[in-house]
């Protein structure tokens, strides 16, 4: 029996050993080794370096304003994106739900976006706001149109969202619609003989049954918004001044651009690192006991 | 059944792996053998060198492969070398990341690129050039370029691309007014009036990305730096100076800011250089740089590039004159002989015209003779009258500070004391990081 056993694993480790080597040498190393620069003052270049111990995090949260204020926007950022991506992502699933014939048309119409590299499509965004909404409020009346979309601080936090919603639904969408797919159906039936209206059926049958699929998807786009990167270098590259600017924008230039400081731009990095375990520990181990079996 | 799965996975997901593995060795592997291919071709004696050339700019790779085949020749007729160059050529964009790299893992390539007002002062101090003071090309480098290669008395690299820039203007719509390149700002005033009166918008504005509105720190300073005010970098070098001191550069970002383009914050670098070329505006404060960008949204377009004046002393109206791509050699390289003489071939008598010429630069040393663009030669015009001065080494941080400071004023966040201590903040910052 134990030679059985240990046969098992040795399989196991087989067929993770290549990903698992791939894994360690591009993630798992760097990723230390970061966190070893996070406590040196290494500017990138320099041969040599010193420890300063907890220095850049202390700097980082104390001193450093504009670090800071990215912290903040994130998390402004994040809020939005995560109920409404979700909100939005639902409603479509279930509206796309209520179809028969046309499912797979607006499935894929839906999902489309998704597939354009995130880069591109906010470069084409940017077009958009810049061209094509500004000739459009001038041929129609629509004068709301004609704003600074991008140029705006107040304006273009709105202008993000929708371009990152826009591309990011479409895969919430698809496991929404899995989900909703698998509830089944005696219990809805059994609460129409009960006399339940269509939204209670939704709220009290339909949402326990596809928790599994909230809390991934709430774990998918609070991971993701906190990492949101692309979308807002492509529109409005953190500007103007440093107003719509993101916590990975900002490591992105200390590392980068500035002072050409990685040790504390890898501090800062360990911090957005803390932070999004931290609160994704929190969301999965509260939404896990919430999922129900059918 | 089940089993053999297993097996035809394994080996698929084996195979995939080795293929992965040998993909990269074949790469390396080929460019060695092609290396050592080429060396055995020539004679017995003949002593074999193998160059690592690092420039990361891919636009240029046909002159410098056409250049490099020229030296290699001229090593075998002269030193019986038989020089094989590995020439690398990444992106720009990431081009000073790889090197950074490259030079902390003790893999220096022989000779590389770097940008000579902003890399040469951090790479100097991590020790990563060679001393080149000595070398023949030094004679040769014009007086108005040299001081942008040198460092502590010492020249370290050898410029390729050199920029005098102010602002740029379009001549028809000045000849068309009978308007001359102003002098100073009260004469800026009245061109600006003028073209007003005759509904032409003076200014283009282009301030979505943070680099175009930057560069009005360059001039400024470096205008007042070099009248009014010299010490003022070494005073700010020992956390001495104060940007306060600078703040009559507003006079002339005010007015630009006020006599410009709508919706200027959505406006990058290349949509500014097709709406100028289109004569939506008369000026844009930017550098000839997007001569090429420029030319080819509009092929007749005719611009001027003059100094920008930043208050009413004359002799404050210069051009800046800045060097950016140079190329250096590494203290560690192996072949450094052979680097040197690559190094001296750029300004080679005989190649270097027909290679400068053909890369579009401009003229840094005595060996080039060819003719230069129509906006090069308003701007050495200026140049020769003696009114230019060095682009000033002010740190990265600091441009980049300025760049997003300046957004942020012309959208009305912030007023002119904020961006000043923002700026003295970013040199403070620079200060402690680099004692």
């Amino acid at each position: 029996m134990p030679l059985k056993r240990y046969k098992k694993y040795v399989s196991l480790l087989m067929f993770t050993a290549p990903a698992f080597l791939l894994y360690a040498v591009f993630l798992l190393i760097p990723t230390l080794g970061g966190m070893f620069y996070s406590f040196t003052d290494w500017n990138g270049l320099n041969k040599s370096y010193h420890f300063v111990g907890f220095a850049n995090f202390a700097e980082a949260l104390g001193e450093d304003s504009d670090f800071v204020h990215s912290l903040w926007f994130t998390l402004k950022y994040v809020v939005f994106m995560v109920v409404l991506q979700n909100a939005i992502a639902l409603l479509l699933a279930v509206l796309i739900e209520t179809r028969t014939r046309s499912k797979g048309f607006f499935r894929t119409v839906f999902f489309m976006p998704n597939m354009i590299s995130i880069i591109i499509s906010s470069f084409m965004w940017t077009f958009v706001f810049t061209q094509v909404l500004p000739q459009i409020a001038e041929k129609t009346a629509l004068a709301f149109l004609d704003q600074s979309w991008i140029g705006n601080p107040s304006v273009s936090f709105y202008s993000i969202l929708i371009v990152s919603l826009w591309n990011g639904v479409g895969y919430m969408l698809i496991i929404y619609l899995a989900a909703l797919q698998g509830v089944p159906q005696h219990l809805k039936e059994a609460a129409v003989i009960d006399g339940a209206s269509p939204f209670q059926r939704f709220l009290h049958v339909t949402v326990p049954m596809i928790t599994h699929a909230i809390t991934i998807c709430f774990f998918l786009t609070l991971n993701g918004a906190f990492k949101v990167f692309e979308v807002v270098y492509g529109l409005t590259g953190g500007g103007p001044g440093r107003s719509t600017q993101v916590i990975t924008l900002n490591i992105y230039e200390e590392a980068f651009s500035n002072n050409f400081r990685y040790g504390y731009a890898s501090a800062k990095s360990v911090i957005l690192f803390v932070m999004i375990l931290i609160i994704t520990f929190i969301q999965i181990s509260v939404m896990k006991k919430r999922e129900v079996e059918a | 059944m089940k089993k053999s799965w297993k097996s035809v996975l394994a080996t698929v997901l084996a195979a995939a792996l080795l293929a992965g593995c040998g993909a990269n060795g074949g790469n390396s592997g080929g460019a060695d053998s092609e290396a050592a291919a080429s060396g055995s071709g020539g004679s017995g004696e003949a002593k074999n060198v193998t160059l690592k050339v690092f420039i990361g700019a891919p636009r240029f790779k046909e002159h410098f492969d056409k250049f490099i085949a020229d030296f290699a020749a001229k090593e075998k007729a002269e030193k019986n070398i038989n020089v094989s160059v590995q020439l690398e050529m990444p992106n720009p964009d990431n081009a000073s990341q790889i090197l950074k790299t490259r030079l902390a893992s003790n893999d220096a390539p022989d000779i590389f690129a770097l940008h000579a007002v902003n890399e040469i002062p951090s790479f100097y101090k991590a020790g990563y050039l060679e001393d080149l003071s000595d070398q023949p090309f030094v004679g040769k480098l014009l007086d108005s370029v040299k001081p942008s290669v040198t460092i502590d008395g010492k020249v370290v690299a050898v410029p390729l691309e050199t920029l005098s820039w102010g602002y740029l203007y379009n001549k028809k719509i000045f000849a068309d007014l009978v308007l001359t390149p102003p002098q100073t700002l009260t004469e800026m005033k009245a061109v600006v009036e003028k073209l007003k009166a005759n509904n032409i918008t003076p200014f283009l504005l282009s301030y979505k990305e943070a680099w175009i509105p930057q560069l009005f720190l360059p001039l400024a300073v470096g205008a007042i730096v070099n009248t009014e005010n010299p010490d003022f970098i070494e005073r700010m070098n020992k956390n001495e100076g104060s940007f306060s001191e600078m703040k009559a550069m507003f006079d002339i970002i005010d007015l630009v800011n006020a006599n410009g383009t709508d919706k200027a914050l959505e406006v990058g670098g290349d949509d500014g250089a097709a709406a100028f070329a289109n004569g939506k505006a008369a000026m844009w404060v930017q550098g000839p740089w997007y001569a090429e960008t420029i030319l080819s949204a509009n092929p007749d377009f005719e611009f001027g590039v003059a100094p920008l004046p930043i208050n009413d002393n004359p002799d404050a109206t210069m051009i800046n004159l800045s060097t950016s791509t140079s190329l250096a050699v590494s203290p560690a390289s192996k072949n450094k002989e052979v680097a040197l003489d690559f190094i001296n071939y750029v300004l080679d008598d005989k190649a270097s015209n027909a290679f400068y010429q053909a890369l579009k630069f401009n003229p840094v040393a005595k060996v080039h003779t060819f003719e230069t663009y129509p906006w090069v030669n308003d701007a050495m015009a200026y140049v020769k009258e003696g009114k230019a001065y060095q682009d000033p080494s002010m740190p990265q941080s600091v441009k980049d500070e300025v760049g997003k400071g300046l957004q942020a004023y012309f959208a009305g966040q912030i007023g002119q004391d904020d961006v000043l201590s923002a700026l003295d903040k970013a040199w403070k910052a620079f200060n402690k990081v680099n004692k």
